[in-house]
């Protein structure tokens, strides 16, 4: 059974696909089991980048995001067109920092699988709901779509079908289903937490324990003063063997930087030499 | 297998941490049955002035502490003095200590109770505080579980227990070495202040000791440290009770009173407490 990794990257002022690039390059550098990638863009990829990627595929049936700045809404077709029959899904502003393959174990009986517990840098669960209002205040499962586990399956399409309603129609379900703390822009973590609400699966669906990952977002990090920015206000180093420390915390797991300034060439280069 | 106490004493102009440590000496014989051996560079003073009590102590240790750092002393929260501190050498504690298993306590931690006996009868190499306990209830204390809020837990190099292992040795090793690095430290760690702190620098290396995440080289006492600040007054004490005066919220001249029994506290104002050990 094909086992991978899958990203979907759209560029727009970012580039996306660096951002998948430098993934890709992580998830190979420390996954010997399953480090099977595949890329799915409509964007140019450099030559460069290839060799990272074991797939590249193009996004199908058009461009649902073409008007949007933050491009998410052909998310839902990852499912139709991943090569691998289970799959890790990942937004394109993470990096692997630690071996993941033993989660595979994990997700043997599982279709669908979102984490609902993150942590900040220092290894803290997050509880602090600064970015997340609609959820508690609409009783929503929080949970994070950023890594996701997903089983080719009649239950695992079936999420993904809400995830394609719902993303095509976010401010109907928004406007109904959502009454308090309205979410003003199409989210695919609302969107999820919708569908688990829909399916009734949100126990079977979510977990606590895997997949999970460091969060950066600078609201939900502890600090009694957060700016806008994560990177100006903690020390960031990444050595040449490839361990990351933010406050002189050396991260493990999956790392969501969240700030595209985060990635440098110096990031790259390293894992990829 | 040796067990014992070690208790430092650097004298300044204006506060006799020896006449303290003898203080500290008899309740650790009191409450804990145990040896202690003192670290001083001011051995002259114990053998003249308190030639009495010199005899509490099992051995005297001398030695010197070069880096004497101006600080503020409160004795309450309106009237302070600056003076010498001299109190940098405890990464010297592995190499100092006569015993093979060791509690380290500061002078003006006063013992009032058996608790910390425990730490000889248990399997863990090295002990330390890092959760605490301020008397006054109302403080900020949030610089005591953090080093600074972006940065990595505090641990409090008042009270703390090691076993002589090839463990703890390379842990003192690396506490030498960030002090002797502490300007490179300072700023890697973003500290507020260049002053090195013995909390600090125990704080740095214990992280460095876990791999630069949570680990578990350095186990938590089974209790929480309990202290008052300088700006707080201890008023008295007897067998195992005491007394403070405890700085009320907002104000430099306003004081609440409350007794502790039976429970070991670190005094942090040392003029209060050689008032009431001359007293007593």
């Amino acid at each position: 059974m094909s086992k991978g990794h899958v990203f979907l990257a759209q560029n727009s002022n970012v580039s996306y696909v660096t951002q998948a690039y430098a993934l890709a390059l992580s998830i190979k550098l420390h996954n010997k089991l399953h480090n099977q990638t595949c890329l799915i863009t409509n964007d140019s990829v450099p030559d460069e980048y290839r060799h990272a990627f074991d797939h590249i595929l193009a996004i199908p049936w058009g461009d649902d995001a073409k008007d949007a700045s933050w491009k998410i809404e052909n998310r839902w077709k990852i499912a139709h067109i991943t090569p691998f029959k289970e799959n890790l899904i990942y937004d394109t502003d993470m990096l692997v920092l630690t071996s993941n393959d033993h989660w595979w174990d994990y997700f043997k009986n599982k279709t669908i699988c979102l984490t609902s517990r993150v942590n900040d840098y220092k290894g803290r669960p997050i509880t602090n709901d600064y970015y997340r209002k609609t959820f508690t205040s609409n009783s929503l499962p929080s949970v994070y779509t950023g890594i996701h586990y997903f089983k080719k399956s009649l239950q695992g399409y079936e999420f993904y079908k809400w995830l394609e309603v719902i993303t095509k129609n976010y401010q109907d379900f928004y406007d109904k289903f959502l009454p308090n703390a309205k979410q003003k822009f199409c989210s695919m973590d609302v969107n999820a937490a919708l569908a688990l609400m829909f399916m009734g699966t949100e126990d079977e669906m979510t977990s606590n324990a895997c997949p999970t990952f460091t969060h950066m977002k600078p609201h939900i990090q502890g600090w009694t003063k957060a700016t806008s920015s994560w990177i100006a206000q903690v020390g960031v180093s990444y050595s040449i063997d490839n361990k990351l420390k933010v406050g002189n915390f050396l991260q493990t797991g999956v790392f969501h930087y969240t700030e595209d300034d985060f990635l440098t060439n110096n990031i790259i280069n390293t894992m990829r030499y | 297998m040796t067990q014992g106490v070690l208790i430092f004493a650097f004298n300044n102009s204006e506060i006799d941490y020896v006449e303290i440590a003898i203080y500290a000496a008899k309740r650790v014989k009191q409450f804990l049955n145990k040896p202690v051996s003192l670290v001083t560079d001011s051995s002259d003073c114990l053998y003249t002035v308190h030639r009495a009590d010199a005899s509490v102590f099992d051995k005297v240790i001398e030695t010197t502490d070069g880096t004497g750092q101006i600080k503020k002393f409160y004795d309450g929260a309106d009237t302070h003095t600056n003076l010498i501190w001299k109190n940098s050498n405890r990464a010297n504690c592995f190499e100092l200590s006569p015993y093979d298993e060791t509690l380290v306590i500061d002078s003006d931690f006063i013992i009032n109770s058996p608790f910390l006996s425990y730490c000889w009868d248990q399997p863990n190499e090295f002990l330390i505080y890092d959760q605490y306990n301020d008397l006054a209830l109302w403080r900020d204390t949030s610089e005591f579980d953090y080093i600074n809020e972006f940065s990595i837990p505090f641990y409090w190099a008042t009270v703390f227990f090691f076993k002589k292992t090839p463990t703890n040795n390379h842990f003192f090793t690396l506490i030498e070495h960030v002090k002797e690095n502490w300007s490179y430290y300072a700023k890697v760690y973003r500290l507020p202040s260049t002053r090195y702190r013995n909390d600090i620098a125990f704080s740095i290396a214990i992280h460095m000791m876990n791999g630069f995440t949570d680990g578990t080289f350095a186990a938590p006492f089974a209790n929480k440290l309990s202290y008052i600040i300088d700006r707080d007054i201890l008023v008295e004490a007897t067998n195992n009770r005491m007394v403070f005066l405890v700085n009320k919220q907002n104000t430099t001249n306003q004081y609440t009173a409350l007794s502790t029994q039976s429970l070991d506290v670190h005094v942090m104002n040392k003029k209060s407490l050689l008032r009431v050990i001359r007293n007593v």
